[in-house]
């Protein structure tokens, strides 16, 4: 049974929190087509949290097409394509190292870089207010 | 709802048992040595056939020999043990449950409040009735040679051989339990409810009790000397009737004048004492329903 | 506010300006709130804040001095029976008969009450390994928690109040109670509240909240809803509260900026957009957090000024 880990430190709210992992996994081939998510009674007592927390966000995979329900059975990872096709993965890859190199050339430190990349992604999260 | 009641009261009823089982041998034990002695003595021979006046050197041997036994232990002490016994079980009733905090879990059952107060009160008042009669049963037969000399009605041991012992017991206890719904703690409510309790028991005692009816006077020429008896004890009372009790000795003139009240009036004075200690537990009784279906904790 | 209860399922909970004096000191007042159903709620506040008084009103225990409440649409005194049968409970420090046994408490449980599920019971002692037999003095503190939360849920009632539940177990036995209570909520539709000071753990375990301060409710609502309409705003320092948007709930000054936690509408947050300016979501400890250190005079003052700006509903008269 695929098992969700909950970091309550995260600032992340929980909902999102399962979402995440299971896209995650989507994306490291941890999860498959076809596997059976654990049910919210098993999530909630395991996590400790909210019944409500998980069926919100099952409803999200739901809604993102990652995952549905089979009345009566549970619910099913329903995607495959979501796993980003090897080669546009290793494309992405490509061009996140050779922009890496670029700005490291450019004098800029690890921990810039990283602020840079928070930065960049709160403007973009900004513009969604 | 009776079985939690029953539970909750369970090692109470089993003391209370057991006081009455040491109760119980005591009085088999020094009991069954006064009957020996009452019929070995001839003392029962003696007083059905006369007066008793001449029995007096029998009496006053057989007096002697159980009197202190009988009289001492019994007043000094036990005085106070109705009183105790009530408190003891009235105060706890509820301020144990304010005390803890279970009254949280008690109250917030479907159970309403009132219902379980109410169902509590009648299983241990019934309870307190069964052990109050038991006692008065075990007291009266323990002391039954010793009653035939000197009647019951006098103080000490009118207190214990009728109904009234009971009516003590249910008074301290309802005036205990009352104490307990409003002073919250279980030692306070004892104390609180025990010295009204033996303050109203006493002025009963010494200042109603002696004028439940008008006294009857008895008056004798002394020119030649009479016989003066002040009951207990003493060689039957110069009324003519054992049993009788002398309130009074007055001279007045060349006569005695003896006020007091006839054996025969034992029942009559039992019921109306032990009517008022049940007015009184009723009231007090009554009282903790009412506060506890008005005011929540 | 003034919708009946024809046709949908009645609010776990509704409270009309409820309020409890004790003495010259009033322990909670002006109270009004309608839970829904099926909610998790978390009541927070401070020591002292009303949260015990509130909690025992909605159960009984307690006697209103103003207002009404009513449980699942039971109110009033003379429906006592009905709203005991509504309710489970288990007070803070989980008052148990310590001389009982495992066994004696929950024959209680069944005396005291029609819908006891005594199968229930006995299966959760056997799942968490505790002898029937047992006194319960004799028991953990953990254990013993188990057992009053047991007694609540084999009670079998729509809503179950804890109050301050695990304010007194290690954390292990403190996962365990939270860990069966998440689990009875699975599939039951059991409304539960939640009663705590500890803001943390309640994050992950409620979609409703109540932030209680000085007698007084300070929020109310789902989560979402509440979160949505709060933003965490960067502004420069010298911005004044005027110039925020809808209220300042709390402000923290630095050298150069400030950040304000906001309470506005949708269309006051769209209209941001001002140079210097960021606003961002805003977590639910965060939030909670701020409004436990508002203070009682800002609170009140700001809450007056609210009412006085929205027509308030009528509320009815209570005769008593």
């Amino acid at each position: 049974m695929f098992r969700f880990r909950l970091d309550a430190s995260s600032g992340v709210p929980p909902y999102l929190q399962l979402v995440h992992q299971v896209r995650q996994s989507l994306l490291l081939g941890y999860l498959r087509e076809g596997d059976r998510l654990p049910t919210v009674k098993d999530v909630a007592s395991d996590l400790v949290i909210n019944p409500n927390t998980v069926v919100k966000a099952y409803r999200q995979l739901e809604h993102e097409g990652l995952a549905g329900g089979r009345p009566g059975q549970g619910t099913f990872i329903t995607a495959s394509s979501f796993a980003v096709e090897p080669e546009s993965n290793q494309a992405l890859r490509a061009s996140l190292e050779e922009w890496l190199r670029t700005a490291e050339e450019a004098g800029m430190s690890e921990e810039a870089v990283t602020a840079l990349i928070a930065v960049a992604r709160h403007d973009m999260r900004k513009e969604k207010v | 709802m009776i079985w939690v009641s029953w539970r909750q009261h369970r090692s109470q009823a089993i003391a209370c048992l057991g006081l009455l089982a040491a109760l119980t041998v005591y009085a088999i034990v020094v009991s069954t040595s006064m009957r020996t002695a009452f019929s070995h003595d001839g003392l029962a021979a003696c007083l059905t056939r006369s007066q008793a006046g001449s029995c007096q050197a029998a009496i006053s041997s057989f007096m002697s020999k159980f009197s202190s036994m009988v009289n001492i232990a019994f007043w000094a002490v036990l005085l106070i043990a109705p009183g105790l016994l009530g408190v003891l079980v009235g105060a706890p009733l509820i301020a144990r449950e304010l005390e803890y905090g279970t009254w949280r879990l008690a109250w917030s059952q479907t159970v309403p409040r009132t219902r379980w107060l109410a169902t509590k009160l009648a299983l241990v008042t019934g309870g307190l009735v069964v052990a109050g009669a038991a006692m008065t049963a075990v007291i009266t037969w323990y002391r039954e040679p010793m009653d035939r000399l000197t009647g019951h009605l006098f103080n000490n041991i009118y207190d214990f051989e009728g109904p009234v012992l009971t009516a003590y017991i249910l008074c301290a206890f309802g005036f205990a339990v009352l104490a307990g719904l409003l002073l919250r703690r279980s030692i306070p409510a004892m104390v609180a409810a025990f010295i009204p309790w033996l303050a109203i028991r006493l002025a009963v005692e010494f200042l109603l009790r002696p004028r439940f009816q008008a006294p009857l006077t008895f008056r004798q020429n002394c020119a030649h000397g009479c016989s003066i008896n002040t009951g207990v004890g003493a060689v039957p009372p110069e009324t003519g009737h054992i049993g009788d009790w002398v309130l009074s000795i007055t001279n007045s003139g060349s006569q005695t004048v003896t006020t007091y009240q006839p054996a025969d009036r034992f029942w009559h004075f039992q019921f109306i004492e032990a009517g008022l200690f049940v007015v009184l537990t009723a009231a007090a009784l009554g009282a903790t329903i009412w506060l506890l279906h008005r005011r929540p904790a | 506010m003034a919708h009946d209860d024809a046709g949908g399922s009645a609010p776990a909970l509704r409270a009309d300006r409820l309020g409890r004096r004790y003495g010259q000191v009033w322990g909670l007042r002006d109270c009004t709130l309608e839970v829904p159903a099926g909610a998790i709620v978390g009541l927070v506040g401070p020591n002292g804040a009303g949260k015990t008084t509130l909690l025992e009103m909605i159960i009984g225990l307690l006697e209103p001095t103003e207002g009404q409440v009513s449980v699942f649409g039971a109110a009033a005194h003379a429906h006592m029976a009905a709203r005991l049968a509504r309710v489970s409970y288990v007070a803070q420090d989980h008052p148990l008969y310590r001389d009982f046994s495992v066994a004696d408490m929950f024959r209680l449980g069944r005396a005291m009450n029609p819908s006891w599920d005594h199968g229930m019971a006995q299966a959760r002692m056997d799942t968490l390994g505790i002898p029937p037999k047992r006194k319960v003095k004799t028991l953990s503190g953990g254990q013993q928690a188990q057992v009053s939360l047991t007694m609540a849920l084999a009670k079998r009632t729509p809503l179950l109040v804890l109050d301050e539940p695990v304010s007194s177990l290690d954390p292990v036995a403190r996962l365990e109670f939270m860990r069966d209570v998440m689990a009875s909520a699975v599939g039951t539709g059991l409304t539960v509240i939640i009663a705590s000071h500890v803001v943390s753990e309640l994050e992950r375990l409620c979609d409703w909240l109540i932030v209680l301060t000085g007698g007084h409710v300070r929020l109310a609502g789902p989560v979402d809803d509440l979160l949505a309409a709060h933003r965490l705003l960067t502004v420069p320092r010298p911005t004044s509260d005027a110039e925020l948007p809808g209220l300042t709930i709390h402000r923290t000054d630095s050298d150069r900026h400030s950040t304000v936690l906001v309470r506005a509408d949708a269309a006051r947050l769209q209209a941001l957009g001002r140079p210097g300016w960021q606003a961002d979501p805003v977590g639910f400890e965060q939030l909670v957090m701020a409004y436990l250190q508002r203070s009682p005079q800002t609170a009140a003052a700001d809450d007056t000024a609210a009412a006085a700006a929205q027509p308030r509903p009528l509320a009815k008269e209570v005769t008593r």
